[in-house]
């Protein structure tokens, strides 16, 4: 997609910021990342990092988030003295607490440290989240042999993160992806990924007038929906997390229309 | 930038049209009805309303047996096209991608470029405007460039389900099309890659299984002489003429106007005397 709704700016600050993720998961130690597969966990919808045995190498990770926060005072410079009052309050303890809290998306704690701290709101959980990814890529990496599907509702079986992302590929198949883990599994082209519906009158498909690659699959079930993109027609085919930054606009539209990324089953008495 | 290029497999082809409709519905392009070609190919040609067509082709392979011969065509994208040449509007330009576009807003309906294109590719399209006044314009395939400038591949491309047609980077479509003809070889002796050098390569290119004469194609297309004079020598020259005469004109005015102040004040020294 050239044209997006994300400035050119931000846009490229985000590939820097994959392309940081990508050259730390390099330098990760393979074997500090130790998956259990247990399909009967993954068909009960535990994500597999939970599972997992991970040896976080805290300097390793506080490296990271410095290398973050020189990239993001170099694309805006008023960002530095937040920044190094981060830098400040960040010890090996915080670190730990950090990652434990990122991995369960624990927004409370990040507000709460936030608070405490004197910080702007977004910095804790957005430098956290960044820094943390690199693991749940290496995991998806070393797991993506054993997954071919995931339990509607449970969200990436890798590391639990609500679905809102697939792509058509050759033949039509459709595949979820994981922006957050980059972890991809095989869905039912007729199949809500958030409360299993698989009803064909109760899934609707909202279209963008203009734009002939993208599609929001809602549904009328669970009201959930998920972007469907259509790879087929790109010449260079667009990364996960890229695609989902610059299709935010079909988040807007879908929830516009009263649809949430997290389908939840309309409760009757 | 780099260089794309359309290339096509015809002997993937299985002739399905798709190509065809997926054209008409990406460019909104009115239906063009035909009447019976004694064939099951729909158009003769393409035409300004059609700008791909799929050719239907029976072929004796000389060992007695008949050849069903398929070939999606459409605008090549010549890297010296000939149209571009002979534009007296220049209306007709290359694009970063090296497609060949026409720019509606500067074509005059001349017609040049459909007499001089090698592959008869382009075709004038008649309009009338609220004046009821007619007027004419140059139509053919655009190869998707506005999808092009998204990033998506070409509408027939993105459609076609044999693999015939594929969108790429230009140095691998060219490996791609020398290794398939070497693959076809057995079944089709005559089989070449179809990227004529006389209009400088083109960016469709074929992997034809047949000699161009059985498709109905030049061997050896070139940018006709007249076009290179036009363009290179006959236009430029033109101009400079144009730039004479306006100095002549200029000069004139200006020679003629000193001439007769300088009368008038002769006039007028007589007069005081």
């Amino acid at each position: 997609m050239i044209k997006s709704v994300v400035s050119k700016e931000y846009q490229e600050l985000q590939k820097q910021i994959v392309q940081l993720q990508e050259h730390w998961k390099q330098t990760i130690d393979p074997e500090t990342i130790r998956p259990s597969i247990d399909q009967a966990a993954i068909a009960a919808g535990v994500p597999i990092v939970s599972l997992t045995a991970i040896d976080f190498d805290i300097s390793l990770f506080l490296q990271w988030i410095e290398e973050l926060n020189v990239t993001l005072i170099t694309n805006n410079p008023e960002l530095e003295p937040n920044l190094a009052a981060v830098r400040s309050v960040l010890t090996d303890e915080t670190v730990i607490r950090w990652i434990e809290e990122a991995y369960s998306f624990n927004q409370t704690y990040f507000e709460k440290f936030s608070e405490e701290h004197g910080l702007e709101q977004w910095i804790p959980p957005f430098l956290a989240e960044t820094a943390l990814r690199p693991y749940l890529q290496l995991t998806a990496e070393k797991t993506q042999h054993a997954i071919s599907h995931a339990m509607p509702g449970a969200g990436c079986p890798v590391c639990g993160e609500p679905v809102r992302l697939a792509v058509l590929e050759a033949e039509g198949k459709k595949v979820v992806h994981c922006p957050r883990c980059h972890a991809h599994w095989n869905g039912r082209r007729l199949e809500c990924s958030h409360c299993g519906n698989t009803d064909h009158e109760k899934i609707h498909f909202l279209t963008i007038e203009g734009d002939p690659v993208s599609q929001i699959q809602v549904c009328g079930e669970c009201n959930g929906y998920i972007k469907i993109i259509d790879t087929r027609q790109y010449i260079e085919k667009p990364s996960a997390a890229l695609m989902d930054l610059n299709s935010i606009h079909l988040d807007y539209v879908a929830q516009e229309q009263g649809y949430s990324s997290v389908g939840e089953k309309k409760q009757t008495n | 930038m780099t260089k794309y290029m359309k290339y096509v497999d015809v002997t993937k082809c299985d002739g399905c049209r798709a190509c065809m409709v997926a054209c008409k519905n990406w460019n909104d392009l009115p239906a063009d009805p035909q009447d019976f070609q004694g064939s099951v190919q729909s158009h003769p040609k393409v035409s300004a309303d059609t700008w791909n067509v799929m050719q239907y082709i029976e072929h004796e392979n000389g060992k007695g047996d008949l050849e069903y011969l398929f070939r999606h065509s459409a605008c090549f994208h010549c890297t010296d096209a000939a149209c571009e040449k002979v534009c007296p509007e220049n209306a007709i330009s290359y694009t970063k991608y090296g497609t060949v576009v026409i720019d509606h807003d500067k074509c005059v309906g001349c017609g040049y470029c459909v007499q001089n294109c090698p592959f008869e590719v382009i075709s004038l399209k008649e309009y009338v405007d609220k004046n009821g006044d007619k007027y004419r314009k140059s139509q053919k395939c655009t190869m998707c460039t506005d999808r092009l400038e998204e990033g998506l591949q070409p509408a027939c491309v993105t459609t076609c389900h044999t693999g015939s047609l594929e969108f790429g980077e230009e140095t691998a479509m060219l490996k791609k099309a020398e290794q398939r003809v070497q693959e076809i070889k057995g079944r089709f002796p005559n089989a070449q890659v179809y990227n004529p050098q006389g209009v400088g390569g083109t960016h469709t290119i074929y992997v034809l299984a047949e000699k161009p004469s059985v498709y109905g194609l030049p061997e050896n297309p070139k940018v006709p002489t007249s076009a290179v004079v036009w363009k290179d020598y006959a236009q430029p020259i033109g101009k400079m003429m144009l730039g004479a005469t306006t100095m002549a004109l200029v000069g004139a005015f200006v020679t003629n106007n000193i001439i007769s102040r300088k009368n008038k004040d002769q006039d007028g020294g007589q007069g005081h005397e």
